[in-house]
């Protein structure tokens, strides 16, 4: 009883240090999908690392390309080796900011909101400005986003053949939620 | 009377690539319970041996089968059910998602399982990022 009241003080305690300093989230959920009348593809992971500064609106997101997982082995197999060759170019990486960023954004309710920063895939840099969501959601910070991409912008060859089988555009899903992290 | 073998060793051909075409692209996920581990180590030792040289350890692991002795730091699940076993440190240590089908089969094991206390992990390495994570992984009792 005693160790519950103060876990429940605790938890209290972290509410009210949102806004201070950073905030973390190790296993945020990113996915990539893309529908053709051929096949959809769907590849997810929960082991994106993501570092959100609340001193600046700053978003550092990281993901380990071999931690995508498909509903077919062979999709997994060809995203890594042909597609986004994972052994030279194990992460990709987002790093940006949220326009307008207030402190105030990670204390209110969910709101829309703009980032804008470079995103790095296949080893390749892309300026690229997202829409997304932050704030509070059951008393936890979350950080949603929702966007396409366009393989070929990362020079990432996808032979003729199967082209039509993969869509143009891949439509990206990032949903973090941060806890506090050090100070 | 030629012309009909020749038909039918081209049926026959025409079958068989078809057969391991489909058999290719329905080829399951490889079921880590069943895989030998290619490297038996210390969480420790490991940790250790990524944060020195993160690179040269990407290299050496990734996709390789593990099978890791720590200490379990915390027992979480995640949003979508898997189940989340930390060892070593809960920051800066090494993150391993629970295989779901071994998972369902097994909840006795992973509700056995308490914090503080040394387990033993086997998994497929995936790399580094601010901590070891490995997936899919099964807990390993002896």
């Amino acid at each position: 009883m005693l160790k519950k009241l103060f876990i429940l003080i605790l938890l209290t305690a972290s509410v009210g240090a949102f806004g201070q300093g950073k905030f973390i989230a190790k296993n945020a959920y990113i996915s990539f999908y893309s529908s053709t009348p051929m096949e959809d593809i769907l590849g997810e992971s929960n082991e994106a690392v993501t570092i959100l500064d609340s001193s600046n609106g700053e978003i550092v997101f990281q993901a380990l390309m071999s931690t995508f997982h498909f509903k077919r082995a062979l999709m997994e197999e060809h995203f890594n080796e042909n597609y986004m060759e994972s052994t030279k170019f194990p992460k990709a990486k987002f790093k940006g900011t949220i326009e307008g960023f207030k402190k105030e954004m990670l204390t209110a309710p969910v709101a829309i909101i703009k980032i804008t920063g470079v995103l790095n895939v296949h080893g390749v840099d892309k300026t690229i400005t997202v829409p997304g969501t932050i704030g509070l959601q059951d008393g936890k910070l979350v950080a949603t986003s929702k966007y396409k991409v366009t393989p070929e912008d990362f020079g990432i060859v996808i032979p003729s053949l199967v082209r039509d089988k993969v869509g143009k555009e891949m439509e990206i899903t990032v949903k973090s939620t941060y806890l506090p992290y050090g100070q | 009377m030629k012309i009909k073998y020749a038909v039918i060793l081209v049926l026959v051909v025409i079958v068989v690539g078809a057969g391991i075409g489909l058999k290719m692209f329905f080829k399951p996920h490889a079921d880590v319970n069943k895989l030998d581990a290619e490297f038996k180590l210390e969480a420790g030792k490991l940790l250790d041996e990524f944060q020195k040289e993160e690179n040269a350890s990407t290299t050496k692991y990734s996709e390789k089968v593990l099978e890791i002795n720590g200490k379990l730091v915390a027992k979480n699940k995640l949003p979508n059910g898997t189940n989340l076993l930390i060892l070593e440190d809960e920051m800066a240590g090494i993150s391993c998602q629970l295989d779901s089908s071994w998972s369902a089969a097994n909840q006795a094991v992973i509700q056995a399982l308490v914090t503080g206390n040394p387990v033993t992990v086997k998994g497929v390495c995936k790399g580094y990022l601010m901590e070891i994570k490995v997936s899919p992984a099964v807990v390993v009792t002896k």
